[in-house]
């Protein structure tokens, strides 16, 4: 029988799970908008995460400082040095 | 199909093994149930001394535990968060301090008329959202920081969406901005003095940052407006840092989209030295 603590584990633990190729996505991409792009999935499971821990103020500004301001500003300066990386 | 080389595997290998190193402790149940079943003893203490409506003396008035235990336990880190903060908006101005306020040399005409009016739809959810979290802080999680966040957002989107050229026609100017950032933060600093006028009208003691009725001192400020209880002082302090917030947030981000050839005007001259 599943109990509330055991729902939270296991929603704690696949958004734990996922984030971790979103964020290794966003390393090894070189198509620097979709690296931006993984990075806001990952903050969003982080999100969750957090909300999951019972700290829902910092839900609040997570999610639009991160996902919002981070992405905004990180697209902002793709936009002046060029969308894909080459080396 | 590239072919896997070695690096590739160990990489995965580490990521795996990160990934075991981290959930066997948590699944062995280190961090104890979640949530917690019962109140820790230092939780109970926390909560005597901050959220106590039965003594008048240690409550603060707002029904929320979070705002409590900020209000008289975390009030100095969000100081230095909010120092940290401004210190950072005010390194941004001043690197641009050559063509602050200048109106920019492109005319954009934005994104098409779906994007806008979907848009505009949408950015009065977003700052509805951002004025009940700042407004309604001492009830529910979040506050002024929080909900100054989620309303800067809305300018943000108006740039991209809307364009630079309507941001310079509107009201929303830099030298407007900058005068609702400067009150809102001179407000903060004086909303803990109200109590020291109140010792012109007849209180005898009264403490600066004071919030609620002490053992010594009489003063309060009001806890219910109405049917809503107010938490005292941290709903002025909420409103003034959400404003102080949102307009930083909004300086930052107009001086931030000032296209390349702006842009380039304030560092001009750099390499040779002036």
């Amino acid at each position: 029988m599943l109990t509330l603590a055991d729902l939270v584990f296991i929603m704690l633990g696949i958004s734990a799970l996922v984030s971790i190729p979103a964020t290794i996505l966003a390393i090894i991409s070189r198509d620097l908008i979709k690296a931006v792009i993984f990075s806001a999935l990952q903050s969003t499971f982080y999100a969750l995460m957090f909300y999951l821990l019972m700290a829902p103020d910092i839900v609040l500004v997570y999610i639009a400082v991160s996902i919002g301001f981070m992405s905004m500003i990180l697209i902002l300066l793709i936009k002046k040095v060029g969308r894909y990386e080459k080396y | 199909m590239r072919n896997i080389k070695a690096r590739d595997i160990i990489f995965i290998a580490l990521i795996i093994l990160a990934v075991v190193v981290l959930a066997l402790p948590t699944l062995l149940g280190s961090l104890g149930p979640l949530p917690p079943t019962n109140i820790r003893s230092i939780a109970i203490n926390y909560l005597n001394a901050t959220y106590n409506q039965l003594n008048p003396g240690l409550w603060t008035s707002s029904p929320e535990a979070v705002a409590a235990i900020v209000w008289d336990y975390r009030g100095l880190d969000t100081l230095f968060e909010t120092a940290v903060f401004y210190s950072a908006i005010i390194a941004a101005l001043v690197l641009y301090r050559d063509i602050l306020g200048e109106k920019d040399v492109l005319k954009g005409r934005g994104l098409s008329i779906v994007v806008q009016r979907a848009t505009a739809i949408s950015m009065v959810g977003i700052l509805v959202v951002g004025a009940a979290t700042i407004l309604h802080g001492q009830l529910t999680p979040g506050g002024g920081f929080q909900g100054g966040a989620i309303a800067a957002v809305a300018p943000v989107i108006a740039i991209v969406v809307f364009s630079r050229f309507l941001i310079d026609r509107s009201r929303l100017s830099y030298k407007h901005l900058l005068l609702v950032r400067n009150i809102a933060l001179a407000c903060i600093a004086l909303i803990p003095l109200i109590p020291i006028i109140s010792l012109a009208i007849g209180y005898s003691q009264v403490f600066i940052f004071q919030n609620q009725v002490k053992a010594v001192s009489n003063f309060t400020f009001p806890q219910i407006i109405i049917d809503v209880p107010m938490g005292g002082t941290i709903w002025f302090f909420n409103l003034f840092e959400g404003l102080a917030v949102v307009s930083a947030f909004s300086l930052a981000v107009i001086v931030i989209f000032y296209s390349e050839e702006m842009s380039r005007k304030a560092i001009e001259g750099e390499d040779i030295g002036f």
